[in-house]
Formats: C-alpha cells, sequence, structure tokens
C-alpha cells in the first residue's frame, strides 16, 4: 500500500519545483548542509527565498543525516528578503 | 529622511511599540506590508483568550481598530503596502513601496515581523485548495469569500482548532481534523465546541495524500504508529475540497539572519529566532525583536514584548533612567506572570532555554 | 450557525458584516469576471472558482495560493503586463488583465 503515495509528488521547494525525492538524493549523495544543497539543485533560491521551504529542508537534513536541527551548520540568509523587480530601482 | 526609531512590522507588537517611542517623542516609523496596519488581529473574529486587563473577551480584530485608532492620533508615521527587504549597515531599512525602492535611515531598529506558517511534506502537497489555515482565514474572515464546500484541516493547535469553527461559522462543512499527536494540543474548550458542531477529531492521524488533478477533489488520511508511521491499510479517502494545514507557525526571521544577529534553534517556541534576552535586546546594540518573531506566543504577550521592546529602544537612544527601567521591570513581570499559567509551559520552558544561552 | 453564500461569497455571516469595495470587471487569460474593487486578486479569483493561478517551473504542476500574506510566493501572476505580482495582495481595479505566467 505504501508505495502507492511516491516521494516524486511530494513538493518541498515550491519556488523551485523540487521533490523529497530529490533532495533526499542529494543529501545520500554527500550535501550535507542547506548551503551546499541551495548551491547545487537551488532549494531555498527561489523567489520566497527560502520562507517556505527552509524549515522543511532541514528538517529532511536532520532526519537523514540523524543529527539534531541545532547541531547543523545555519543557513546563510543575504538581503534582499524578497527579490525586488530591477525597474524599481529607477 | 532619517527617524529616531524604525518598527518594522505592524501587527499588536509592532504599533504598541511605535506607541511607546511616540509617548517618549521619539521620532518613529512604522513599515507593514499589508494595506492597513494589525497584523494577524485583522482576521481574529473570536473572542480572545488572555488575561482581564489585557483585553480579554474583545474579538481580535477589534483590538486592531483600537490600536490603528491610537496611532492615527500619535505622530507616528506610518507606511503600509510596503516590505522592508533588508536592514543596512547603520540601519538603513531598504523598502519596496509602490513599486518603488526607497531607503530609510534609523538610529535604533525594532523587528516585529510576526510569524510565517510552516508548510508539511505529504503526497500532492502542492495542489490548488491545499491552504495554510491562516490564508483561509484571511480570504473568509477579512474578504467574506467562501473557502470551499467541505475541508480536512491539519493540526489541533489552536489555531487549527479555532479555524475550524471560524469554517463552520461561514457555512463551511468541516467533518475531519487530524493531529498526528495522540493527544489534542490546543485547548480543550475549543476543542469540544467544534467536536459538538460535529467536526471528529482523529488523533495519531494524519494525510498521507492530496487528491485531484488540478485541484483538491478529496483526501486519503491514515492511523500513525507511534513512531508516527502510517499504518498500513488504515488509510481512509475522504471527499473534501479544501484542506487548511495548521501545523504551527516560526518567526519569521529572515531580516535577523541578515543582519547577522546571532540565531538560536529553540524548537518550543517556533524554530530559529534571534537570540535576545529579557529586555528583548538581540546581539546587535540598537536591534531589538518583539512578538512572535522573538517566539511565537499570543497577542497580549506580543504587546508587552512590544512595550519593552520600545522602552529598550528609547533607553538606547535617549540614555537610560530610573523611571524607563522601572517601567520596563514593571511589564517584564507582567510577562511573567502571564507566562506562568500551565498554558504556557512550553513557551517558558523556551525562553529559558534562551535566556540560558549567554 | 446561519452563514449565507452567494456566487463564492459569504453574504450572510454570524459575527462579521464585510465591507466591500464596488463591483468591478476584470480579465482572467481572456474570460471577463467580476470581484470587488480593492479585494486581493486572489480572493476575487478564488470567489469566482480559480484556484489554479500557475504551473510550476519544472513539472508544470497547477499551483495555487498557500500563505494569502504575501511570504510564500506561491500566488505570482502576471497583471496589466507586469509580471511576478503577487495577487494575495495586489488589490483588484477595474479592467486589470490578470493572466496565469508563461515561463
Ligand atoms: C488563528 C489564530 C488565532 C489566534 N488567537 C489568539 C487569541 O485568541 N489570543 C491571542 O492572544 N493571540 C491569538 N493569536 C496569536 C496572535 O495573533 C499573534 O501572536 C500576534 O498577532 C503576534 O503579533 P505580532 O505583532 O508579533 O505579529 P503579527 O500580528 O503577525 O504582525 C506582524 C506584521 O508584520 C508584517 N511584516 C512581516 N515582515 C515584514 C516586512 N519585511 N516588511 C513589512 N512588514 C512586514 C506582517 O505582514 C504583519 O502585518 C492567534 C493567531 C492565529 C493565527
Ligand atoms: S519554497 Fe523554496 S525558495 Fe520558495
Ligand atoms: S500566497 Fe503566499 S505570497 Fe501570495
Amino acid at each position: 500500500m505504501k508505495s502507492d503515495f511516491s516521494e516524486e509528488k511530494k513538493i518541498v521547494c515550491r519556488c523551485e519545483d523540487l521533490t523529497a525525492a530529490e533532495i533526499i538524493k542529494k543529501i545520500k549523495e554527500g550535501y550535507h548542509t542547506f548551503d551546499e544543497l541551495k548551491r547545487v539543485i537551488r532549494c531555498g533560491a527561489g523567489m520566497c527565498q527560502g520562507r517556505t521551504c527552509r524549515d522543511l529542508i532541514m528538517k529532511l537534513l536532520a532526519q537523514h543525516l540523524n543529527r539534531r536541527i541545532e547541531d547543523l551548520p545555519h543557513p546563510t540568509i543575504r538581503p534582499p528578503i524578497k527579490p525586488i523587480p530591477l525597474k524599481s530601482f529607477q | 529622511m532619517r527617524y529616531q526609531l524604525g518598527i518594522v512590522g505592524g501587527g499588536p507588537a509592532g504599533m504598541m511599540a511605535a506607541l511607546i517611542g511616540d509617548r517618549f517623542g521619539i521620532k518613529t516609523i512604522l513599515i507593514d506590508d499589508n494595506p492597513a496596519l494589525g497584523g494577524q488581529l485583522i482576521k481574529q473574529t473570536h473572542k480572545f483568550f488572555g488575561s482581564k486587563d489585557h483585553y480579554c473577551g474583545y474579538r481580535g480584530f477589534q483590538i486592531g481598530s483600537i490600536l490603528r485608532e491610537e496611532i492615527a492620533k500619535s505622530k507616528v508615521e506610518v507606511i503600509t503596502s510596503a516590505t522592508v527587504t533588508g536592514i543596512y549597515p547603520g540601519f538603513i531599512l531598504g523598502l519596496h513601496h509602490k513599486e518603488r525602492y526607497q531607503e530609510v535611515g534609523c538610529d535604533a531598529v525594532i523587528v516585529a515581523t510576526g510569524a510565517k506558517e510552516k508548510f508539511l511534506i505529504f503526497e500532492n502537497n502542492d495542489l490548488p485548495g491545499v491552504y495554510g489555515a491562516g490564508a483561509v482565514q484571511t480570504l473568509m474572515n477579512v474578504y467574506g469569500v467562501f473557502p470551499g464546500r467541505r475541508a480536512l484541516m491539519i493540526g489541533s493547535g489552536n489555531i487549527g482548532l479555532i479555524v475550524t469553527y471560524q469554517l463552520l461559522q461561514a457555512g463551511v462543512e468541516v467533518p475531519f481534523l487530524v493531529e498526528i499527536l495522540p493527544e489534542i494540543g490546543g485547548w480543550f474548550v475549543h476543542a469540544a465546541k467544534i467536536a459538538r458542531a460535529g467536526t471528529r477529531i482523529l488523533t495519531s492521524h494524519t494525510i498521507i495524500s492530496a487528491l485531484g488533478e488540478e485541484e483538491v477533489e478529496g483526501a486519503v488520511i491514515a492511523k500513525v504508529d507511534d513512531q508516527f508511521h502510517p499504518v498500513s491499510g488504515s488509510e481512509v479517502t475522504i471527499d473534501v475540497d479544501l484542506i487548511c494545514l495548521a501545523v504551527g507557525l516560526s518567526p519569521l526571521s529572515d531580516l535577523l539572519w541578515q543582519v547577522g544577529c546571532r540565531m538560536e534553534f529553540i524548537p518550543e517556541l517556533g524554530g530559529y529566532l534571534a537570540w535576545h534576552n529579557e529586555r528583548m535586546e538581540t546581539t546587535v546594540p540598537g536591534l531589538y525583536v518583539a512578538g512572535d518573531v522573538a517566539g511565537i506566543e499570543e497577542a497580549t504577550t506580543a504587546m508587552l514584548e512590544g512595550k519593552v521592546a520600545a522602552i529598550s529602544a528609547v533607553s538606547h537612544l535617549l540614555g537610560p533612567s530610573d523611571e524607563l527601567s522601572a517601567m520596563q521591570r514593571e511589564i517584564i513581570r507582567e510577562l511573567d506572570d502571564l507566562r506562568s499559567g500551565d498554558f504556557s509551559q512550553v513557551v517558558s520552558r523556551g525562553l529559558r532555554r534562551l535566556y540560558d544561552r549567554p | 450557525m446561519s452563514a449565507r453564500i452567494s456566487k463564492g461569497y459569504i453574504t450572510h455571516h454570524p459575527i462579521i458584516e464585510f465591507k466591500r469595495g464596488k463591483k468591478v470587471k476584470f480579465f482572467f487569460e481572456g474570460q471577463v469576471l467580476e470581484g470587488y474593487e480593492g479585494e486581493p486578486i486572489a480572493a476575487a479569483l478564488h470567489a469566482n472558482g480559480i484556484k489554479v493561478l500557475s504551473y510550476s517551473v519544472r513539472y508544470q504542476r497547477p499551483r495555487g495560493f498557500f500563505c494569502a500574506v504575501g511570504k510564500c510566493a506561491s500566488c505570482l501572476m502576471e497583471v496589466d503586463g507586469r509580471e511576478n505580482v503577487m495577487v494575495c495582495m495586489e488589490p483588484l481595479r477595474e479592467g486589470m488583465r490578470v493572466r496565469r505566467q508563461r515561463r
């Protein structure tokens, strides 16, 4: 029964359209921090700047590395927290 | 334009902080990204829990209007529909307002950005019709849009329970509420109310899948074992066109990460938040936090924290005084009192862990 | 509990009295719809039964709004030729042209 519900249809990062399966695969390949994952598959780098998926990604990391979230390296967050359309600067 | 005090977020915490700043003659600017001030309060239609002298018995949106009126009478400069997108060295607030980017310089800043709703991993969790419980609340309580015919609520904290009741009031059927833990998270009174109205609260249950091609047409729920794994064979398909996630809030602390405040992960307070002390000071001098961004709690404590943060900011700007510190001590004592009850055990534990980290 | 519903809106609510703007016409993918001035575009679309606001970038999965308070970027649409407008926050105006983004 369980296999009817696939990991492929569980979305973790809505903005960049990344599934739990894709993120778990990268963790297993050795990308063990939020920043590394973000660099390789852009999870958390979308229009919401990771606000929706950051907690879930940290949780997946903790689960798969068997560690507590507080013991994992913190994500790095840079301004702006929302992408600003270029024309707004004119 | 330069201000002495910049406040990001116009919910109960930010509004209260602005009023205190103004009372001490501080040139204050209050910035919020919504069209009107009020934060979460504008969608709360139920009578508030909390202590007597703290607006208990008022409905949330009424408390919002009271504070809004006071702000309108004050000298506080208010900018709505403006998002603060960055805080830069020298406390320059970068803000995006009416499709323009502008900068506002401040001498001290209070971040009172509130919280964001947590998302949950399950099959088809991104299908239209899977909404945050707060989103549904905004849609139906602020704009009067009928959210859906039949809803499944996920999560039995106070928010899940209260929004379920509000859905029922708006004419939406809510046949089921599922809770993965073996016990209901929120208050018994709220749970009893929705149970009387016909909602079945299923503890040790979770959602497995949202069904539908283009939008939600149903859901599969199942029982979980004590490891929280679904028990195979216990799956039930239910007919719903709306799935509400009330699986918790986490502090909206992006600006604080970005400034370089020391961040701590405290699950009892909702996740990552900026370290702060009882005076709401962060590790960056002149930068303060208040309300849900300083730990998920409630509107009463948010307002008191707003006052405490503002007093810290005023002492930073004008220099400390006995009057200010006496006033602040008094409010901190009030907060302690509020948090001494059974209902606040988790928050108190979280705050102790936070304060204990030097 | 005695709410009354008409055309996607709650017309009678036991506690709340809704103050709505005037009725306006707007376009969604060329189709003419009605909503109330000043309400978020996403609210007007939902009341008109439109929940799919976009199709996702890689898998073309249908997406609706999620937070409705401008935090999750799930509701970006093209409005009057402007891209990436958060329709959960953008007030509806007469004659607006709203489209799903082409990516
Ligand atoms: C369903 C529900 C029921 C509740 N019931 C009760 C109750 O009965 N009693 C009670 O005491 N509490 C209740 N609460 C909790 C209470 O509403 C919150 O604790 C309180 O609103 C927190 O206040 P705040 O000022 O910290 O944040 P908020 O009210 O969330 O306000 C923060 C504001 O900041 C804005 N903002 C965020 N980021 C930016 C930015 N970058 N730029 C500009 N603006 C920004 C936000 O949009 C928002 O308007 C309830 C909450 C919910 C969801
Ligand atoms: S959900 Fe991942 S960046 Fe927005
Ligand atoms: S729905 Fe989240 S930003 Fe609009």
